[in-house]
């Protein structure tokens, strides 16, 4: 199964021409899960992951979401050779996972939830080593490394050791130490927990621009926000299940109430209430103070239509707010419990 | 005042239970750790407090000899007999035809010492005593317990001693055995302890998911720790001609130092590598590699020698590398012996680090998997 697409990704490897990124016109996938199962036989039998089936396409943001213990980590430690599946196979390219390992490494970066910088180099020492490791050539590895460090603003920490950097800074060595080698696909695990929202912002700035370059990334995360900004695609992951697959967009109105429009008016005539309740696509007409709360399936449709109607009724608007329901929301609806694990 | 003390004992009751929980939750630790004193008690109690027996004497009769003298006669029966109280004889008398072969087997150290009767043509001349003075109070022993053999048979004689490898002191004795301590301790201590902190820090992951080989990171790990310990061995050992008074004698046996401390320090990184790869923390590898040191160290020979050791001890020695390490570095350095009369000792200290080679690569690699 893995064959199919390897002239695919043997081309990528070494055509220079950069197509501008679009998932959905390039929709081969890089990263294909099939039937994955993995249990960890402990004191209790733990699935840890349970019959997942994914594709990740090529040159995509693909975000893994889900509480603690959903299975993310496992799955990623898995699709980067660190563990074998119980069952099932993962493909990353034309190799196959457990079988082409070595290959398999060559063409992926990983930054890991917990870091894997040595606190006693400094930035340039930790690059340097990790340049070797990965056998990135030797003539260009130190421009590399420089290039990488300025483009995470740490130039002027070139030469301090590691273990004087804050988190942030920690983090952002780390994802460039991962991306040394120009890897097809980037896999981050948590790459923004226990930041300051600073940090955090930076980071998603690094993601996004590498990700410009080209580059697949898989992200795990429980923050919704982060995935919701930076993800083409999410993978909903709970109890080691895959419960969801789409985009932010669509995952969202897998909700029936679908979106919350609230109109702001001083003088709200409750004969309007009746008359837009009966518009196609309304679900519910609440009328709060002075506010009107309708519940509809789609906004961009109904919206023009609730506006006429009140126009028509002489209906001063002050405000309109357009509320969507969140990704937590989602989250909650489709598996009944929070995102933080509750 | 009344709740501020009973604040007080809360926070300290809290922090005490919580201790001694995990204290207790982890037996393997206790044990080990309770393991350390009780080898103290048994090795320093018995081997140090006890009294050496059954020390191999050489007697020869000088030449040339028409027959026995009674000198001879009486002298080696009180010396076969020579005991201190309520022990058994000090001697293991051994005789030999001539004293040629009196003086190999001592420099091949099978024996601690000889004596050298006067012949039947010169009576009332000294008995000499060659003695192997490169061990720590062997030869003290040896001597006193010679004297007062003779005076026992009524020998007017005077004894004449001659120390083999000239005087040498304790700190040279015991300066040539620490430099194989420091290797054991650095690597057991400092490489392995880096090791498992490495791993519980997720830098060995950091590792596993870039395309580097297995072989190199087991290679480099293995590399880069006896470079270490054999820094360590090479600083003692300089501290050793500089501070104890330490002679190396030709470039030869420079080499030969160097190339011990090369075989051992390879040898007992790979082990290293094997025991840091079977423990799960930090504070369970400690508590066995202290014990493991000490029990090497004190088998070693290396402040006491393995003769004053009781019998059930002495047999730890054999499989120990560092009493070999030990051996062939005295025998090179205090002895300025060459490669035949050490290469028993390298056999043994290559043999020991084939297979520790072997089980670090092993137990390494099934962590890298």
């Amino acid at each position: 199964m893995c064959g199919a697409i390897g002239d695919m990704v043997a081309q990528t490897g070494t055509t220079s021409a950069v197509k501008v990124h679009d998932p959905g016109k390039d929709p081969s996938p890089i990263i294909r899960v099939r039937d994955m199962t993995k249990i960890f036989h402990n004191r209790h039998e733990v699935t840890a992951v349970n019959h997942v089936s994914l594709d990740v396409d090529q040159g995509e943001i693909f975000g893994l979401l889900g509480p603690n213990g959903a299975g993310k980590s496992t799955l990623i430690r898995i699709l980067t050779t660190l563990m074998r599946p119980s069952s099932g196979t993962a493909c990353i390219g034309q190799y196959l996972v457990g079988k082409d390992d070595e290959e398999i490494r060559k063409i992926i970066g990983v930054c890991p939830q917990n870091s894997t910088i040595d606190l006693d180099l400094t930035a340039y020492e930790n690059l340097e080593f990790y340049g070797n490791l990965l056998n990135v050539d030797e003539e260009t590895l130190p421009d590399r490394i420089h290039y990488l460090l300025g483009m995470v603003k740490l130039t002027d920490h070139t030469h301090v050791p590691v273990k004087n950097f804050s988190g942030g800074m920690r983090r952002k060595l780390e994802i460039v130490r991962a991306f040394l080698h120009h890897p097809l696909i980037l896999f981050l695990d948590e790459p923004t927990i226990g930041l300051d929202p600073d940090s955090r912002r930076e980071i998603w700035d690094q993601i996004k621009r590498l990700n410009a370059e080209r580059t697949t990334i898989i992200l795990t995360t429980h923050y919704m926000d982060e995935a919701e900004k930076l993800c083409d695609r999410i993978a909903f992951m709970n109890g080691g299940r895959l419960v969801a697959l789409d985009t932010p967009e669509n995952l969202k109105k897998v909700i029936p109430s679908g979106e919350l429009i609230e109109l702001g008016s001083p003088a709200l005539d409750p004969a309007v209430v009746s008359l837009l309740q009966h518009r196609d696509g309304v679900r519910s007409v609440e009328i709060h103070d002075h506010v009107l709360r309708i519940s509809v399936k789609d906004s961009s449709r109904v919206l023009p239509v609730i506006l006429a109607d009140l126009e028509h009724h002489s209906v001063r608007v002050q405000s309109i707010t357009i509320r969507q329901p969140s990704l937590e929301d989602v989250f909650i609806y489709l598996t009944g419990i929070g995102l933080e694990g509750g | 005042m009344n709740r501020e003390i009973r604040v007080l004992f809360r926070g300290a009751f809290a922090i005490f239970r919580r201790d001694l929980r995990k204290f207790l939750s982890n037996p393997f630790v206790i044990v080990m750790t309770l393991f350390m004193p009780i080898m103290y008690l048994i090795i320093f109690g018995n081997a140090m407090g006890g009294a050496t027996t059954g020390i191999p004497l050489g007697v020869v009769q000088e030449d040339p000899y028409i027959h026995e003298t009674l000198l001879y006669e009486t002298g080696t029966g009180m010396l076969e007999t020579f005991h201190q109280q309520g022990h058994p004889a000090l001697f293991r008398v051994i005789v030999f035809p001539d004293e040629t072969s009196a003086q190999n087997a001592l420099r091949e150290r099978k024996i601690s010492a000889y004596v050298v009767f006067p012949s039947t043509i010169s009576p009332g001349r000294d008995v000499r005593l060659y003695v192997d003075s490169s061990e720590y109070m062997v030869p003290t022993l040896v001597q006193s317990g010679v004297q007062s053999a003779l005076a026992m048979a009524g020998a007017a004689n005077p004894l004449a001693i001659f120390p083999l490898y000239g005087t040498i002191e304790y700190i040279q004795f015991f300066g040539v055995g620490v430099i194989v301590m420091a290797i054991f301790m650095t690597t057991m201590m400092g490489g392995g302890i880096a090791l498992i902190r490495d791993r519980e820090m997720g830098i060995i992951e950091g590792y596993l998911v870039t395309p580097v080989k297995r072989s190199s990171i087991i290679l480099g790990t293995i590399g880069s720790g006896t470079v270490r310990a054999f820094l360590a061995g090479f600083i003692i050992f300089l501290v050793d001609i500089l501070v104890a008074g330490v002679v190396i004698r030709s470039v030869e046996s420079f080499i030969l130092v160097v190339c011990v401390l090369l075989l051992i320090c390879v040898g007992i990184t790979s082990l290293v590598v094997a025991l840091s790869s079977r423990f799960a923390t930090q504070q369970e590898y400690a508590s066995s590699i202290a014990f493991l040191n000490l029990l090497f160290f004190m088998t070693s020979g290396a402040f006491y020698p393995v003769i004053g050791m009781p019998y059930w001890l002495k047999w730890l020695t054999v499989i120990n590398p560092e009493y070999y390490a030990v051996d062939a570095l005295r025998s090179i350095i205090l002895r300025g012996q060459g490669i035949d009369i050490i290469a028993t000792d390298l056999v043994a200290i290559a043999i020991f680090a084939l297979f520790a080679i072997i089980l670090g690569i092993v137990t390494y690699r099934r962590t890298l998997e």
